[in-house]
């Protein structure tokens, strides 16, 4: 064999190990962050859930029927927006200042092309698994016990890191008794 | 280390580098973020959609001529999954594999895109609807300014129900042209004989299930014939066993069909001489007396000396049958009743396939089954499609120049008629041909202008398949996006507005106002009581209105005397008489562009992808052939190159060969594979009907040196002696001899303590090995199809499999047992894998997690019963194709190993609803996606702890039997053995 072939996996190892150090600090940074994805427009769920106090069902209104929440429809957004256009001052979001009644336009520049606003989803989970909202929260699980404190989020941002560990804790700690608590850390439960 | 000659690196240390580099790809990978994903709201709320809960709607399927009810699922706006429809009498909530399979038509990826004109250099250009409108209005425009509006012919499929009436209707608005109704089964020897024998120029209902003898003369109802999932249903009533009884069932024909092997006897006929075989069984019947006593002394008179020339012996040298077994049948045929002779199947009709009709008859008379038995008050609208004769005549037009205009509808004439007719080239003497086809076929090719329809699943409409069922079309989902299709029934409407003269001709702004209006009509006669809105919606939640239709009384008619009873004639002076049969999978070639029905092992070679001749041992051995060897079969005709399958249920003077196959166009899952029978055969009659006589013609067969390994699913016809397919002798069970065996091997483990355990029973004596379980759980599970070559290497995904076994110690008899993972109380796959990716879980389903799963195949050596599969590679769904599949499966991808979950997604689905109510499921509110479709509900499903479940009741039946129990695998299936008929 010749020297160079021999040096070169060597010569990998620092490589490895300047890349393994740069996606633990990677992940430890992913986990502090407070940061949401950047929305196309700038939804202030604290306005929302926060200062007006709305219901989270009152948008998410499958969350007792159907293992998905749902979205409000645009239709559903309109419903209050033709009344309320915002007030027309700065508001503090997330750090940067931004004009309510403008994002509202933006709705509005929306609904009437009749395009959805794509949002960017926030609580990613692979295909592997499915969640049933609709169990949980008639279970008496409160939308915070997994959103955290959207109430004070402008911008929502992932609170767990929803690894399966997670998952199974809350399972074991509210399972009423030995039998639910098979059933609760079941694999079929969620992996199907 | 050696220094490599050439200088490179050595084998070892690749492998060292690859390692670190996989390691350093591994780190990597690990870390990745995750998937940027977009939720996407409904700018205006679907008022009955709820994401994530599936919407039914109930409709008809138009797969086939039989018109099954159907409840599509629809996901979030999307048809996922097609179920029978419950409510309807034809199929009552069964499914076949071509009606599964439907939903590989809507998402075809090769569907038309668009209307498209041919221009000048004979390509296709795609253009908008109004473009594609104006120009087929300015052609309708001057035929009619010439006045040669009576020169537009439409051809179309089986359209029974108000779009039939539009077409009619239009059709003689512009100036009266033809509709000319084709379809490739269309079974004129069956009206024609009715018609003779009994005045009814109709092909009846058969209620097989009130009789408990069956005599098929070659009718193959569990495949194509009439109605197959119907029959298939009624054939289980009558044919199961139950309560120390069943029904028997004799099969005549010369090659053994699907519905063959599930007969108690076979009787491998000469071709075509059917109707002998019946007259000498009549004969009989008539010498010895026993026939009804319902018959006036007038028939009996006229029936006797009519039959006197069918002496059993005579009949023996016709037919090649022992004039013993023809006694024998005469007195099974009287005795085991009521009985019922039916025939004959599209692959029988020979050149005197009405003569049979009423030789069968004339069978059915005697033993006075007609009224009960035979209903021609239910007759099927199929009678009222044009005669093959009205084909020749139409070809005769074209060819002359006498069609200016033809409109192509539902069906592919150039595909499914013989080439001598010779259809093809005398559509070039048609100026301007239009085609409705969504699928680019044949016929479409050769048309002038395509204006792509919608499938059935996307638009509205009706079919009455017989009287007294009249189903109701309804949108399952928008027309896919993805195709810029519209309906036929609109684009008529759409025309007829904008024809100057026909303005007001309709006064619907679109075909579902139209429909509407048409069912005003059946509102009037059916409920005139209710008010129609009420009707209309009941009717849509309902799939249609179905009625029964009393049985009128038939009297023989003396039209029968007028039949000569000659023997058939066949064309070409080839050795082998040839067997062109419709298939079970493709129906006569609309379903070969569909990957699940191409992948769908056929029931009897298990074949896939491809066509093959079947020839009996005997004389692959005198012709020197092997399985696999590339023969040339050929007719005065034309000549096809197709694969040898050496089968013992084939008369050594016969080869067969399935229709269905052999596109040149078609679509990318259905163009080069395979070959089209149809091609070698002649234009030959059926003398008394004039339909097309399909077993007509003997074929030359010739090696051509090639061989090539034949792909099929199962390499064995043998099942080795391991009892994997039980059965039992009727007297056997009669007397009590029948004792459940009870292993009892020493366990190694104590045992799993559930409270609810899953489990299964398949009784044998229902299942006809139709595959409809198969391609429901394809439909259901998101199992990948692969295509041949994979197939070759064993890498099939289906979860359940149709085994086919043949016992040869007794003469030839066929088994078939649905194999599927057995959900093993002692399961052998799970203490091997070392991950934990398949467990036992605590309602005893083997479970398979397949995001722990890393692919070591440990679980699938070490699976007694090989239904584990392995994701070879990522399977891809070619867009729109995965559009279908079901969101509560996850799609996996390679190195995966799966297998069947009892669909554990539905059970999941049953106890969350259940639990709303704060209950456990009840027994029968989970069916996995094979139980449902079984024509013959042959599976049941449930919970093995409930004292009370149906499948804890059959699941202790003394017929019952884990396969291979002694290996102690504590199986959570339990088989009920066949019952066979004693040999006589």
């Amino acid at each position: 064999m010749s020297k160079r072939a021999k040096i070169l996996p060597l010569a990998l190892v620092p490589v490895l190990v300047l890349l393994g150090l740069y996606f633990k600090a990677y992940e430890k940074a992913a986990e502090s962050s407070t940061k949401g994805p950047q929305q196309p427009i700038l939804f202030s769920h604290k306005i929302h859930a926060g200062e007006n106090q709305i219901p989270c069902e009152y948008c998410h209104s499958y969350v007792t029927k159907s293992p998905k929440p749902g979205i409000p429809s645009m239709q559903k957004c309109m419903g209050c927006h033709l009344q309320v256009a915002g007030r027309d001052v700065d508001y503090e979001y997330d750090g940067k200042k931004i004009n309510i009644k403008q994002e509202i336009q933006k709705l509005k520049d929306y609904w009437d092309k009749k395009t959805p606003i794509a949002w960017t989803k926030v609580y990613y989970l692979p295909d592997h698994v499915h969640f049933n909202h609709k169990r949980h929260v008639l279970r008496g699980i409160e939308c915070r016990t997994c959103h955290g404190d959207v109430e004070n989020m402008d911008v929502v941002y992932r609170v767990p890191k929803l690894e399966m560990g997670w998952c199974i804790g809350c399972h074991e700690q509210n399972a009423r008794n030995k039998e639910e608590l098979t059933q609760l850390k079941d694999c079929l439960t969620c992996h199907y | 280390m050696q220094e490599n000659k050439r200088g490179g690196i050595k084998r070892r240390d690749f492998l060292k580098i690859i390692g670190v580099v996989g390691t350093t790809a591994a780190v990597t990978g690990g870390c990745s973020s995750e998937p940027v994903e977009q939720i996407i709201p409904y700018v205006i709320p679907p008022e009955d959609i709820v994401p994530g809960i599936p919407k039914w709607y109930a409709s008809t399927c138009l797969e086939c001529p039989a018109g099954c009810g159907i409840v599509v699922k629809n996901r979030e706006g999307r048809a996922i999954k097609i179920e029978g429809n419950p409510k309807n009498p034809v199929n009552s909530g069964s499914l076949c594999a071509r009606g599964q399979a439907a939903l590989q038509g809507l998402y075809n990826p090769d569907r038309i895109r668009s209307p498209l004109v041919k221009d000048s250099s004979g390509r296709f250009k795609p253009l908008d609807w109004d473009s594609a409108e104006k120009t087929l209005l300015e052609k309708l425009q001057s035929l009619r300014e010439r006045g040669k509006g009576d020169r537009i012919v439409f051809i179309s499929g089986n359209v029974s129900g108000t779009l039939e009436r539009l077409i009619k209707e239009w059709l003689g608005a512009i100036g009266g042209g033809r509709h000319v109704v084709y379809e490739t089964f269309a079974y004129e020897p069956l009206k024609q004989g009715n018609k003779i024998a009994f005045g009814m120029d109709k092909i009846p209902t058969y209620h097989v299930e009130k009789a408990r003898f069956v005599l098929s003369f070659g009718a193959d109802f569990l495949e194509t014939w009439l109605s197959p999932v119907e029959y298939a249903k009624k054939f289980s009533l009558m044919h199961s066993y139950r309560e120390k009884s069943m029904g028997k069932f004799v099969q005549i024909e010369p090659r053994l069909s699907l519905t063959g092997a599930n007969a108690d006897e076979w009787i491998a006929i000469k071709p075509g001489t059917e109707a002998f075989l019946a007259l000498g069984i009549a004969h009989v019947i008539a010498s010895e007396g026993w026939h009804s006593s319902g018959i006036s002394k007038e028939e009996e008179d006229m029936l006797v000396a009519l039959l006197s020339r069918f002496s059993p012996d005579r009949v023996s040298s016709i037919t090649d049958v022992p004039s013993s077994t023809i006694k024998r049948l005469a007195e099974e045929f009287v005795k085991l009743g009521p009985s019922i002779a039916i025939g004959v199947g599209a692959a029988n009709t020979s050149t005197i396939a009405t003569q049979t009709v009423v030789a069968i008859n004339i069978l059915n008379y005697l033993v006075g089954n007609t009224k009960e038995i035979v209903n021609f008050g239910e007759s099927l609208t199929i009678s009222k499609a044009s005669s093959f004769k009205d084909i020749v005549s139409l070809v005769d037009s074209m060819s002359k120049g006498e069609v200016e205009l033809l409109f192509v509808h539902n069906t592919n004439p150039v595909f499914t008629l013989p080439e001598a007719l010779g259809f093809k080239e005398a559509l070039k003497n048609v100026p301007f041909v239009v085609s409705f086809s969504s699928f680019m076929d044949e016929t479409t090719e050769l048309a002038s202008l395509i204006l792509p329809d919608c499938t059935t699943l996307e638009k509205w409409g009706d079919y009455v398949p017989r009287e007294g069922i009249y189903g109701l079309i309804q949108p399952a989902m928008e027309p896919v996006p993805l195709f810029n299709t519209k309906p036929i029934g609109d684009v008529i409407l759409s025309l007829s507005k904008q024809l100057s003269g026909l303005e007001g001709l309709f006064p619907q702004q679109s075909f579902f106002e139209y429909l509407r209006d048409s069912w005003k009509a059946i509102h009037a006669e059916v409920a005139p009581n209710k008010d129609f809105e009420t009707f209309w919606s009941e009717s849509l939640q309902n799939g249609g209105v179905f009625r029964e239709v009393a049985s009128p009384e038939v009297r023989l008619s003396r039209d029968i005397l007028r039949v000569d009873f000659s023997e058939p004639s066949f064309n070409g002076d080839g050795s082998l008489y040839l067997m062109v049969y419709p298939s079970s999978r493709y129906y006569d070639g609309r379903g070969a562009n569909k990957p699940w029905l191409q992948e769908l092992p056929d029931p009897i070679t298990t074949g896939v992808w491809d066509s093959w001749v079947e020839l009996h041992p005997d004389t692959a051995q005198k012709l020197g052939v092997k399985e696999g060897d590339f023969l040339l079969v050929e007719s005065p005709y034309g000549k096809v190159e197709v694969q040898a399958f050496l089968y013992k249920g084939i008369r050594p003077d016969t080869v067969a060969i399935p229709i269905g196959l052999g596109h040149e166009s078609y679509g990318r899952y259905a163009e080069k594979i395979g070959v089209n029978p149809i091609k070698v055969l002649p234009v030959a009659y059926d003398d008394l009907s004039g339909g097309l006589a399909w077993l007509s013609t003997r074929v030359k067969i010739s090696k051509t040196g090639r061989w090539a390994r034949f792909v099929k699913t199962q390499q064995t016809t043998s099942q080795a002696g391991r009892g994997i397919a039980q059965a039992v002798g009727l007297e056997e069970i009669r007397r009590g001899l029948v004792k459940r065996e009870e292993h009892h091997e020493p366990d190694m483990y104590k045992p799993h303590d559930h409270k609810h355990r899953w489990g299964m029973s398949i009784d044998l004596s229902k299942c006809v090995g139709c595959g409809a379980c198969v391609t429901a759980c394809y439909a259901e599970n998101n199992v990948a199809f692969v295509g041949k070559e994979q197939v070759a290497r064993g890498r099939h995904m289906s979860w359940i499999r149709i085994e086919r076994f043949f016992e040869e110690e007794s003469g030839f008899e066929a088994r078939f047992i649905p194999m599927l993972c057995q959900h093993c109380d002692n399961a052998p796959c799970e203490p091997v894998c070392p991950v934990y990716a398949t467990y036992h879980n605590y309602e005893g389903l083997n479970v398979m997690v397949y995001n722990r799963c890393v692919g070591t195949r440990y679980c699938s050596n070490n699976c007694t019963y090989k239904v584990r599969r392995f994701n070879w590679f990522t399977y891809k769904w070619p867009e729109p194709l995965n559009w279908q599949l079901n969101p509560d499966v996850t799609v996996r991808t390679k190195g995966v190993m799966e297998k069947c979950t009892f669909c554990s997604q539905r059970i999941i689905y049953a106890k969350d609803r259940a639990k709303d109510e704060g209950r456990f499921p009840r027994d029968g509110e989970i069916t996995p996606a094979c139980a449902q479709t079984c024509p013959t509900k042959a599976i049941v499903f449930g919970d093995l702890k409930d004292p009370e479940s149906e499948v804890s009741r059959l699941s202790k039946d003394e017929r019952g039997y884990h396969v291979l129990e002694e290996i102690n695998t504590k199986p959570s299936i339990t088989y009920l053995k066949k019952v066979k008929w004693d040999r006589v």
